[in-house]
């Protein structure tokens, strides 16, 4: 191995090995998790903020709501589901897709694939049947063609 | 187009033509969130006037009228004279009427307080979990809970004098059953 096919794969183990490593399943820190759900949490008084993201007052206060519950050891689905409790799955920016909201999510991959089916069909009609001339087809359509140029007409049937 | 398409089709229009009329024909003020009928969110607050604190569960039994309101709200000064109008004719009842402050300084609370009438116990909401309890977008907003502590109803916007009377009345009369 030459030298430089060995500094080549000492840097690609360095970067999957960074990659592998920052992948990991880690424990996240309270800080993170606030985090995480601040910025899945809408603000109430805002038009399509996060609470993490808001500067409003009642987005703080949600905040401060967070990082005390995380605080008193509750998960993320409590903390979550206590002011979905309130405010139903509206506060959430992302709706869950295990209720009826759900339907968010579905409608427009049963859309998308509907189109793609009609697409699909529409190709199929306008493609040109593949059925080879037969073998009489075939001679009758030289035999014309060696008729026009003999004859040396500039277009066939009669045109002009 | 397929015939299934076009069935699918005229059956989704259908079903947003049916979603579309049940929509309108809902009140906009009365928002169907997760805490109307269900149990109202029991809490402990400071009084506004500073003497001591007032407990949700003090009113056990009765209707409570619960009023979210602030002093930089306009909304909230143009239902006010229908709240001060109903807190009298029912005051001396089963009825009581909470206004709770949202989002606002208790200096300038306790202003609008006392030159708009506003007689009834108010209690402040400075971290917001109150709000945040009953599921407020802002003020003002009126919850009207029954005497067996479950939210009945909620207004969104300025309430007036026929649908606060209407709804007390109605959580009286199941009282009385």
């Amino acid at each position: 191995m030459t030298r430089e096919r060995a500094v080549i794969l000492v840097a690609l183990l360095a970067i999957f090995g960074a990659v592998a490593w920052s992948a990991w399943p880690h424990e996240t820190t309270a800080a993170e998790r606030v985090d995480r759900i601040t910025s899945e949490l809408r603000c109430v008084t805002c038009q399509g903020l996060s609470v993490k993201d808001s500067p409003a007052a009642s987005a703080r206060q949600m905040r401060d709501l967070v990082v005390q519950r995380v605080a008193e050891g509750r998960t993320d689905d409590e903390i979550r589901g206590e002011f979905r409790a309130s405010y139903g799955d509206w506060v959430l920016l992302s709706p869950p897709a295990s209720s009826w909201t759900g339907l968010i999510w579905l409608v427009p991959v049963v859309a998308l694939a509907a189109g793609l089916a009609v697409v699909v069909r529409r190709m199929r009609a306008i493609v040109p049947s593949a059925a080879a001339p037969s073998t009489r087809e075939l001679a009758a359509l030289r035999e014309r063609v060696a008729r026009e140029e003999a004859l040396d007409l500039p277009q066939a049937d009669g045109a002009e | 187009m397929p015939r299934w398409l076009r069935y699918s089709i005229v059956v989704g229009i259908a079903a947003l033509v049916v979603v579309l009329m049940l929509s309108f024909r809902r009140d906009p003020h009365d928002i169907r969130t997760g805490t109307v009928n269900k149990p109202a969110a029991a809490f402990t607050a400071d009084r506004l006037d500073g003497t001591g604190t007032l407990s949700l569960s003090d009113y056990a039994g009765k209707v409570v009228v619960l009023n979210f309101f602030a002093s930089w709200c306009p909304p909230c000064k143009e239902e006010n004279p229908a709240l001060v109008r109903v807190w009298e004719r029912y005051r001396t009842s089963d009825v009581v009427f909470i206004g709770i402050v949202y989002e606002d300084a208790t200096d300038k609370a306790r202003t609008y307080v006392s030159t708009n009438g506003v007689t009834w116990p108010t209690v402040r909401d400075d971290d917001g979990r109150i709000a945040f309890a009953y599921g407020v977008f802002g003020p003002p907003e009126t919850y009207f809970i029954g005497p067996d502590g479950v939210i009945a109803g909620r207004h969104i916007g300025p309430v007036d004098e026929a649908t606060l009377v209407a709804s007390i009345d109605k959580l009286r009369a199941q009282a009385s059953r």
